[in-house]
C-alpha cells in the first residue's frame, strides 16, 4: 500500500508531471496527467478568498436624552446630557441645541444646565441640525415645586423580543436601575431556541448588527425569568435588544424598548 | 451546535459518500484512487426546524486523496485524506459606510482523516456484499479562528460501520449497477450518533469510458449526545445533530484504462442545521490494475 501511494505521489510530484514512473518510458495519458498537474494547483489558488457580505445597517439618526427627571425643587439645577447617534447607531458628538418650553419655570443654557426658577411646568427640548436633512430630537417634561424631589423618572424600560429568523425567540423584558448599574429582568414567557451556536444579547441603537452595540454577555437561560446585571451602561443609552448568532454573524430577533 | 452545529456536515459525507465502492472490495493488488477538490460555498442553512435562514457566507475546501487498496481479494484498506483543508467566513460589511463591521478570517490545516477496512461478505454471487468499518480521526481544526467558529474537524474520534451491498447488470448493452447501504456511526465526545443510508445508481455509455451516477442519501441523528447546541461556537459540517436528505449527480470519465476524471455536485432536498448551499467536486482518479 505504502508503495502505491508512493508511486502515485510521485507521479504527481514529478518534474513536469508527464506520467513516468520512475520508467523512463512514456505511458497512455501523458497529455491528461500534464493537464492535471497544472489543474490542481490552480484550483488550490482559487479555495477559497474571503469575500464580503455587505449587512444593510441604516438607522434613522437620533438624539436621546440620557438622564431625564420628572420634576426639580425650586431653585435647583440640574445637568442634563443627551448623545447623538448617526445613521448607523454609531455616537457622534454634535452641537445640540438645548430649549424650555417656558424659560420662566425652567431656563436652560447651551449646555444643557437646567435651572428651575418658578413653579409650574415645562418641557425641555435637545435638537440636532443635520445636513440636508430634518433636524432631530428628543424631550422631556419636568414639573417644578418647592416641595422636595422624592422621585426621578420611572427609572425602567420595557419591551417584548421577538424572533427575526427561524429561531425561537420571545418573551417580555424590563430594564431598570439598581444601584449604579441595570438590570435587565425577563419574565417567564421567554423562550429561545436551543438550537443556535454562540447566540449573544446586545444593547444597541441600530438591531440590524452588533456594530457599535454593547455586549452583555452569552445566552444561556433559554425558558423563564432570569435577569442579566448591567455595569457601565445607562438606562436611555440604547434602544433596543438584540439577540445574534456569532458563528453565523447573523441577527435572530430583537426587541424595542418602550 | 455543539462545537459546531449547523451546516455542513452533509457535504462533508458527499465527499465521503462520493469515493464508496458499494458492495464490491478491491481485488487483490488493484486499487482506486482519487486526488479531489471539494468545496462547499455557503450563505444559508437549515435551520433546527428545517427552514432556510441566512448566515455569513462560510467556505470550506478540501484537497484530498482517497484511496482504496486490495489487501487480499475480501479485504480492501480505504484512506480519506484532506491533506489541505481550509475554512473561512466571509467580511461583514456595513451597507451604509463600507466598513467592515467584522472581518473575515480563515483557517488552513490538514482535515479530519478517515481510514477503514472493507470486507468482502459476499464476492462471487450476482449481489455483492460488505462491510466497512471505518474510524474517522479527528486531524482537523475544531475550534479555529478568534472566535473559536472555524472548523476542518470535529474534534471527535467516531467509528463508523457500515454495510454495502450492490448488484451489478445490463439494461439492453449499457452496463448498469446499484447499491444501497446502511451504517451506525458512533460519534464520542457527546456527540450524538448518527444513521447514515443511500442508494445509488449507475450506467457507463461511450463504450464504458463514461460512468453516470445519481445517489441519494441521508443522516439522520439519534439525538443522544449530550453536547448542548447552545453552548457551541460552530457552523460548519462538524456539527452536532445535523440531519438531510441529498442526492449528488455525478460524471466519471475514463481518460485511459488508467486515469479518468470526475464532477460531482451534492444538494439537499431538506436538513437540519445544516449548510444549504450545493457543494462540488471535481477530482483525478487513477485505477490500479
Amino acid at each position: 500500500m505504502k508503495n502505491i501511494l508512493s508511486r502515485f505521489l510521485n507521479i504527481y510530484s514529478s518534474p513536469g508531471f508527464a506520467g513516468r514512473a520512475n520508467t523512463g518510458k512514456s505511458m497512455p495519458g501523458q497529455g491528461f496527467s500534464q493537464g492535471i498537474a497544472l489543474s490542481f494547483p490552480f484550483l488550490l489558488l482559487l479555495s477559497g478568498c474571503i469575500g464580503d457580505d455587505v449587512v444593510f445597517d441604516t438607522v434613522p439618526e437620533a438624539v436621546r436624552i440620557l438622564n431625564p427627571v420628572d420634576s426639580l425643587t425650586l431653585g435647583d439645577t440640574y445637568q442634563f446630557e443627551a448623545r447623538f447617534t448617526n445613521n448607523i447607531g454609531e455616537v457622534e458628538q454634535r452641537n445640540a441645541i438645548w430649549t424650555s418650553s417656558d424659560t420662566e419655570v425652567l431656563a436652560i443654557d447651551g449646555a444643557g444646565l437646567a435651572t428651575a426658577l418658578a413653579e409650574g411646568r415645562a418641557t425641555l427640548t435637545v435638537e440636532i441640525v443635520l445636513d440636508g436633512k430634518d433636524p432631530v430630537s428628543d424631550a422631556t417634561e419636568v414639573v417644578v415645586s418647592e416641595e422636595d424631589v422624592v422621585g426621578g423618572p420611572s427609572g425602567e424600560r420595557s419591551g417584548t423580543i421577538r424572533t427575526t429568523s427561524s429561531y425561537l425567540l420571545e418573551g417580555s423584558f424590563t430594564l431598570r436601575e439598581n444601584g449604579g448599574d441595570i438590570v435587565l429582568e425577563f419574565e417567564g414567557d421567554y423562550r429561545a431556541s436551543t438550537s443556535l451556536p454562540g447566540l449573544y444579547v446586545y444593547l444597541t441603537n441600530n438591531p440590524a448588527t452588533v456594530n457599535n452595540a454593547f455586549e452583555i454577555g452569552r445566552v444561556e437561560t433559554f425558558s423563564g425569568a432570569h435577569s442579566y446585571r448591567i455595569s457601565g451602561v445607562g438606562l436611555n443609552e440604547y434602544d433596543y435588544l438584540l439577540y445574534w448568532c456569532k458563528p453565523f454573524s447573523v441577527k435572530v430577533g430583537d426587541g424595542e424598548m418602550e | 451546535m455543539r462545537k459546531n452545529n449547523i451546516i455542513l456536515i452533509f457535504l462533508f459525507l458527499l465527499a465521503h459518500v462520493s469515493y464508496a465502492g458499494g458492495g464490491w472490495p478491491q481485488p487483490k493488488g488493484q486499487g482506486y484512487f482519487k486526488l479531489s477538490e471539494w468545496w462547499v460555498i455557503s450563505n444559508r442553512h437549515y435551520t433546527d426546524v428545517g427552514r432556510l435562514d441566512p448566515n455569513v457566507t462560510n467556505g470550506i475546501f478540501n484537497t484530498s486523496l482517497y484511496a482504496e487498496y486490495g489487501f487480499t481479494n475480501r479485504l480492501t484498506g480505504v484512506l480519506y485524506f484532506p491533506f489541505f483543508s481550509r475554512a473561512y467566513f466571509n467580511n461583514t460589511v456595513s451597507g451604509t459606510t463600507g466598513e467592515v463591521i467584522t472581518p473575515g478570517e480563515a483557517i488552513n490545516t490538514i482535515g479530519d482523516t478517515d481510514i477503514g477496512l472493507k470486507y468482502g461478505i459476499l464476492t462471487d454471487g450476482p449481489v455483492a456484499l460488505s462491510a466497512t468499518l471505518t474510524l474517522g480521526l479527528p486531524l482537523g481544526e475544531n475550534s479555529g479562528g478568534s472566535a473559536g467558529n472555524l472548523q476542518t474537524g470535529d474534534g471527535e474520534f467516531n467509528q463508523l460501520l457500515q454495510l454495502d451491498a450492490g448488484r451489478g447488470f445490463r439494461i439492453g448493452s449499457i452496463d448498469a449497477y446499484a447499491s444501497a447501504y446502511f451504517g451506525f456511526n458512533n460519534r464520542t465526545n457527546d456527540f450524538s450518533d448518527e444513521l447514515r443510508f443511500g442508494v445509488e445508481g449507475g450506467a457507463t455509455f461511450l463504450g464504458g469510458r463514461l460512468t453516470a451516477i445519481l445517489r441519494l442519501y441521508g443522516v439522520q441523528s439519534l439525538n443522544n449526545g449530550a453536547l448542548p447546541s447552545e453552548l457551541s461556537n460552530s457552523t460548519s459540517i462538524f456539527a452536532n445533530n445535523t440531519e438531510h436528505l441529498s442526492y449528488s449527480p455525478e460524471l466519471a470519465y475514463n481518460v485511459t484504462d488508467n486515469w479518468g476524471v470526475s464532477v460531482s455536485t451534492g444538494r439537499a432536498f431538506s436538513g437540519r442545521l445544516i449548510f444549504a448551499n450545493p457543494s462540488y467536486s471535481v477530482g483525478v482518479f487513477f485505477k490500479l490494475m
